[in-house]
């Protein structure tokens, strides 16, 4: 899509919350917007780390964006110590995201997250309203931001992996992929994987959204590829979000 | 005001994208006019297209990075129909990176690339640490290189630059022999050869174990080995290795280099070649007022 051209900009850090253990929302004035499922490089230090760290795009609002991460190393370390008033460095928005189709095509969607990858969904569950939309978010253990997606009228199924809260098990136990016309997911790799295979199966069409270490982000340097049936794809540019059955899952 | 000359070609200034940092001149268009670089060096291209490697391909390190894609490229027929027609609309001099995996693909792709029109100058590249072949097998010992120096330099039509490797047994005699063996100028260094180890598995990160380091970790070492290498060779250096500042570049231009590449620099800002150039005029402005 790339409806909008990408930004270098040092922007304003307006809000940093904390949603979960290790889960920051950081949200920052920029108009830079971006669609759903695309997603900015971030970071708030000079030369160490060296590389900026991909974020996808967790909501838009006006002169905002807000970015949902897991703090997994030391760039997130860093990012989560932003307090606002302070300011970070982006760049994007970048990629390509979910292909929305007719936003109010009454079709019977799904999104189905693993983890962190609830990130891009809200911003994405947001595109889709008008159609029967189910969320079903998968978790280890806490559950975090879920809530929101019920002001879009989102049906929200939970699944935790110890039981904790909804059903217990993972999202591929709850989601039966012939009930929907089309299908969204991020998360981890197996997870995508499996809901790939069961989409295929069903005839359903699926997109997902893939996450790879990058460095340039743009499509320059080619470290963060994936195989698919069409030979190697740069997830940043090519993707982040392919149709499912491009990617060759297991390569 | 920075005009220089690299092998009889005009560059705008001593500013040049380095090769499999770039692509092919597309990509950072939308966030900086790249009509202001010296020129671009394409991402290292084989005769035949290449998938490049499996498995994790970067890896951060302290002031830098490892990266280990292998030669990813569509071919140089590919790029010839593809790539060059769009990249000489940038206006600026395109440079040509080759590799090979073995003396006849070398020879080739050579031929092929250095008769297009628009390519200004060939960089052979005996210096790409991630491949078996085409790769720095050419870059470690003299007689390798010679080898494959002597063989493309009777089909190149252009200029042609030899892209060292810093893994080379002695880089001083590898850039003699280069020269002597017909290259109009080498361009150092490429990648240091580097690893890194998973300690949950025990595993190396890299399929193929090692993997090329680059950033500004790298950068004392190579002005160290630009500065032997400026004294030894009467051919132009280009210079490169970490340069993140117009500071950085305007100490290899000091040590001897007629130029300099900025690979990794643009990863952390995608317009640090131009905060480059724009520092390197600030600065050779004020020397010419006093």
């Amino acid at each position: 899509m790339n409806t909008t051209a990408p930004v270098y900009a040092t922007v304003p850090v307006l809000s940093h919350e904390r949603c979960a253990g290790d889960v920051l929302r950081l949200t920052v004035g920029t108009a830079s917007a971006g669609d759903p499922g695309q997603f900015y490089l971030v970071r708030c230090w000079d030369r160490d780390p060296l590389l900026s760290r991909p974020l996808s795009v967790h909501d838009v609002g006006p002169g905002t964006v807000s970015f949902l991460y897991q703090v997994r190393g030391r760039g997130t370390e860093l990012l989560a110590r932003l307090a606002a008033g302070d300011t970070c460095t982006i760049t994007g928005p970048l990629g390509n995201g979910f292909r929305i189709g007719d936003p109010h095509g009454g079709k019977k969607v799904a999104v189905v997250t693993g983890g962190i990858g609830i990130a891009p969904a809200l911003h994405l569950v947001r595109s889709l309203a008008g159609n029967d939309i189910t969320v079903i978010a998968g978790f280890r253990h806490e559950v975090y931001a879920v809530d929101p997606f019920r002001l879009y009228g989102a049906a929200v199924r939970v699944v935790t992996e110890d039981g904790c809260e909804g059903t217990k098990g993972v999202c591929t136990d709850v989601f039966a992929a012939a009930d929907f016309d089309a299908v969204f997911t991020c998360g981890p790799m197996p997870m995508m994987a499996r809901v790939a295979a069961l989409c295929a199966a069903a005839g359903v069409s699926c997109q997902a959204s893939l996450e790879a270490r990058m460095a340039c982000g743009v499509g320059a340097c080619l470290v963060c590829s994936c195989a698919t049936v069409s030979g190697n794809k740069r997830v940043c540019a090519d993707g982040p979000v392919f149709d499912a059955r491009e990617v060759i899952w297991h390569a | 005001m920075l005009e220089t000359t690299l092998c009889g070609v005009r560059l705008a200034n001593p500013i040049i994208a380095a090769s499999g940092t770039f692509g092919f001149g597309e990509e950072y268009g939308r966030f900086f006019d790249i009509g202001r670089l010296g020129a671009i060096c394409t991402k290292g291209l084989t005769l035949a297209p290449r998938s490049g490697n499996t498995g994790v391909r970067v890896w951060e390190t302290p002031a830098g990075m490892m990266n280990s894609v292998g030669l990813q490229n569509p071919g140089i027929p590919a790029f010839l129909e593809r790539e060059l027609p769009r990249m000489r609309t940038l206006g600026i001099p395109i440079i040509a990176n080759v590799g090979g995996g073995d003396i006849d693909e070398y020879v080739e792709g050579v031929r092929r690339v250095s008769a297009a029109d628009g390519v200004a100058i060939v960089e052979l590249n005996i210096s790409c640490p991630n491949v078996r072949e085409g790769g720095m097998a050419f870059g470690i010992t003299c007689g390798a290189a010679v080898s494959v120096v002597t063989a493309v330099r009777p089909v190149c039509a252009k200029p042609l630059m030899v892209k060292l490797s810093p893994n080379a047994e002695d880089i001083v005699a590898m850039a003699i022999a280069c020269e002597r063996a017909g290259a109009d100028a080498v361009s150092l260094v490429n990648t240091f050869k580097a690893m890194a180890i998973d300690i949950h598995t025990r595993r190396p990160v890299f399929e193929g174990v090692t993997a090329g380091l680059s950033g500004p970790a790298i950068r004392p070492i190579a002005l160290r080995m630009v500065w032997e290498v400026a004294q030894a060779v009467h051919v132009p250096v280009v210079g490169m290795g970490g340069i993140c500042t117009w500071q950085d570049a305007q100490e290899f231009l000091i040590a001897g280099a007629t130029a300099i590449q900025v690979g990794t620099a643009t990863f952390v800002k995608p317009t640090a070649m131009l905060d480059i150039i724009d520092g390197l005029e600030r600065w050779a402005g004020d020397d010419a007022a006093l």
